[in-house]
């Protein structure tokens, strides 16, 4: 017996045997998830899996779908678009999943939308907010959370209950999250009477943005509105100190400045910088929901630390995909987006419900980082606390 | 007045973050200089020395101030070993082996950090942080930037010295010029390009201790700094150290400055627009054709 012949032997069966283990053993029903547990975003990607994990215990405690156990295969996309398309692929035609959750970032969700597309598998959208998402108009996409529009108006009408201010400056990351949100925040506001007096996006993840808090100073905005990830967003808020740079109002498009740790005092978050800014919202640990608190309990038994809405979204996502599949009785992806058209359902994150485009209509918020914890201040009939006007860095101790 | 201030504070600032890019410059610059080898793990082995400075502020409570020097020790080490176990045996190989081991090693490296650390960032907390200089009412400098930069001017000026001054120096500027005649003139060339590449890595070490404090790190930390050094060892004239030296301060100069006037997005569009520029219009850089 030649070796070759031998190894030859060998690989049929090793590969025999992956493809029956991909294919699945029909014991359990599959949904893909694709988020970034890698890469720039792992902090965001991590709260998403600790959600998604919450959720496949409870559905599977409750006796799992149709009879089987629920199983979620992950795939990460390392924070990158290129891999979240990969995933899609590997997802669909390998392990034959019937429906898709991810991913986290914008980015990422933007270019996978064609390739579910493409191959007419439903998507279920748990985090991405910019608009280009579901202005594509695939009638496979199915987005939970509030969009980029929605984020500008809450902020918009939130301001205009606070004096209206009049001059507004974006700082934006160069990319489709931080584009999206300041182009949707440029329309909304410059249409309620604002004037736009700096534009600048930046290149995300660098150690200085000092010149550029400069150049916004020297404008003088009485607002300013951040789209940042949380690295950027403690970056930003220290050496806007350092700049000495005041604005009335330091407002944003969520995300960094709404991650758990932003506002403490641990080693990742912007402690005393973060103090006195307003971030949009999605939901917090006491929305008045049935199930936030319990899912707050839940996650902070397992992580330790308090969920921010990205877990929510994850966890209400995966929630909505176990109803989905109970109603649709089915593993054909056709038969899934017809049963996700029709849903209704209440979850720890609100009530899920899609308009004709896919959108669910969730209301945003607005919440102010007040003694270091995120106190909603806007609408002014949920506000735990009124907005509290920002003082000059020389002002505060 | 305002506008010369703001102007004066965006110069500072290049500066101050200049520095850092003229060391980890200069220790590609050095490598190149001696071995012509592009090292493509250069922003890997600044996330190493980044990594090193964090266990140590972490788990022992070492100030990255003194904890950078560890990571540079260690740095020299792993480069040494790294030359002796892989880089020696491609170094008379064509350009596209080095440049695919170097790659390589830089992949291994990042895959490694993901394993083991995470791919979660850290960011070491110093108190320092919180502490700004004030010079007048509109000049201000974080005290972290300028400790740095202190450090950077003295190790900077430190490297120089024994590159050009010390008999060490010499032998290593021998190799550059010709490899085959320094052998004949009894210079080792094994063990010198050995230590040039350790002392290569050793600058990143440097520069991986002394930026923690002011930013944060992840396993893919170091890949825009590659694209950086890429663009100082050009600007300065391949393989000259003072010419990396100056470049890395020029480049934060102008970063700051385009930031301030043209916008930040611009800022890396304009490093490669140099890069492009030096390559095709001066290649020899600013430091006309001197190596090491």
């Amino acid at each position: 017996m030649r070796p070759t012949w031998l190894l030859g032997a060998l690989l049929v069966v090793s590969v025999g045997a992956a493809c029956k283990g991909k294919q699945g053993d029909g014991k359990t029903i599959r949904v893909g998830v694709v988020t970034s547990l890698t890469g720039s975003q792992a902090a965001f990607g991590l709260a998403h899996k600790n959600g998604y994990t919450i959720a496949l215990n409870e559905i599977n405690a409750k006796g799992g779908v149709m009879g089987k156990p629920l199983e979620v295969v992950f795939y990460d996309d390392q924070s990158k678009p290129d891999q979240a398309v990969q995933g899609v692929a590997k997802l669909i035609d390998q392990d034959h999943v019937p429906l898709i959750l991810g991913s986290f970032g914008s980015e990422n969700t933007r270019a996978m939308v064609p390739a579910v597309d493409q191959r007419k598998v439903p998507l279920i959208v748990p985090t991405a907010t910019a608009d280009n998402i579901m202005e594509a108009g695939s009638p496979w996409v199915f987005r939970i959370c509030a969009g980029s529009s929605a984020y500008a108006t809450s902020t918009t009408n939130f301001l205009k209950d606070n004096g209206a201010p009049r001059t507004l400056a974006l700082i934006y990351e160069n990319t489709n999250f931080g584009q999206s949100n300041a182009a949707a925040m440029k329309t909304v506001a410059t249409a309620a009477g604002m004037t736009v007096v700096a534009d600048e996006g930046y290149q995300p993840k660098s150690p200085d943005y000092k010149a550029l808090l400069q150049r916004v100073k020297a404008k003088e905005p009485e607002v300013v509105y951040y789209a940042s990830y949380l690295l950027d967003a403690v970056t930003l808020m220290r050496q806007s100190e350092e700049v000495d740079f005041n604005p009335k109002f330091v407002t944003s498009a969520g995300t960094g400045f709404s991650a758990a740790e932003f506002p403490t005092s641990t080693d990742k978050g912007a402690g005393k910088y973060a103090e006195y800014t307003f971030s949009v919202s999605q939901w917090l640990p006491s929305s008045p929901w049935a199930g936030s608190k319990e899912f707050d309990e839940a996650f902070t038994k397992l992580t330790g630390g308090h969920p921010a809405y990205h877990a929510t979204q994850a966890y209400a996502a995966l929630l909505l995909a176990a109803d989905v599949l109970s109603r649709a009785k089915s593993d054909q992806p056709t038969a899934i987006a017809d049963a996700l058209r029709k849903t209704k359902l209440d979850t720890a994150f609100g009530p899920i419900q899609f308009d004709a485009k896919g959108q669910n209509a969730h209301p945003v918020s607005i919440t102010q980082v007040q003694h270091g914890q995120y106190k909603l201040v806007w609408p002014g009939d949920s506000a735990e606390s009124k907005p509290v006007a920002t003082p000059a860095w020389s002002e505060r101790h | 007045m305002e506008f010369t201030l703001r102007a004066l504070q965006a110069v500072l600032n290049g500066l101050l973050t200049g520095s850092l890019y003229a060391l980890i410059g200069m220790g590609m610059a050095l490598i190149f200089g001696v071995m012509r080898i592009v090292n493509f793990a250069h922003g890997a082995f600044l996330m190493v020395g980044m990594y090193a400075t964090y266990m140590l502020y972490d788990h022992l409570h070492v100030t990255p101030y003194v904890g950078f020097l560890v990571a540079a020790a260690l740095l020299l080490g792993i480069g040494v070993l790294t030359y002796h176990g892989l880089l020696r045996w491609v170094a008379e190989r064509s350009h596209f082996m080095q440049i695919l081991l170097t790659l390589g090693i830089a992949l291994i490296l990042t895959g490694g950090a993901q394993l083991v650390f995470g791919a979660d960032y850290h960011k070491a907390n110093l108190p320092l942080l919180d502490v700004n200089l004030h010079l007048g009412r509109h000049i201000t400098i974080n005290a972290p930037w300028l400790l740095s930069f202190a450090i950077t001017v003295v190790l900077a000026t430190g490297m120089f010295l024994f590159v050009m001054k010390s008999r060490f120096g010499r032998a290593l500027r021998a190799i550059a010029q010709n490899r085959y005649a320094a052998s004949l003139m009894g210079i080792h060339v094994v063990r010198t390009e050995a230590l040039a590449f350790g002392l290569g890595l050793a600058a990143v070490g440097f520069a991986g201790g002394l930026l923690l404090p002011v930013f944060y790190l992840y396993p893919t930390v170091g890949d825009e700094f590659t694209g950086k050094a890429f663009v100082i060892v050009v600007l300065g004239g391949m393989g000259s150290i003072e010419g990396a030296a100056v470049a890395g301060v020029v480049l934060g100069v102008i970063e700051s400055l385009t930031s301030l006037y043209w916008g930040n997005e611009w800022a890396l569009t304009v490093d490669f627009a140099i890069f492009l520029g030096v390559l095709s219009l001066r290649p020899s850089g600013l430091f006309g054709s001197q190596r090491v």
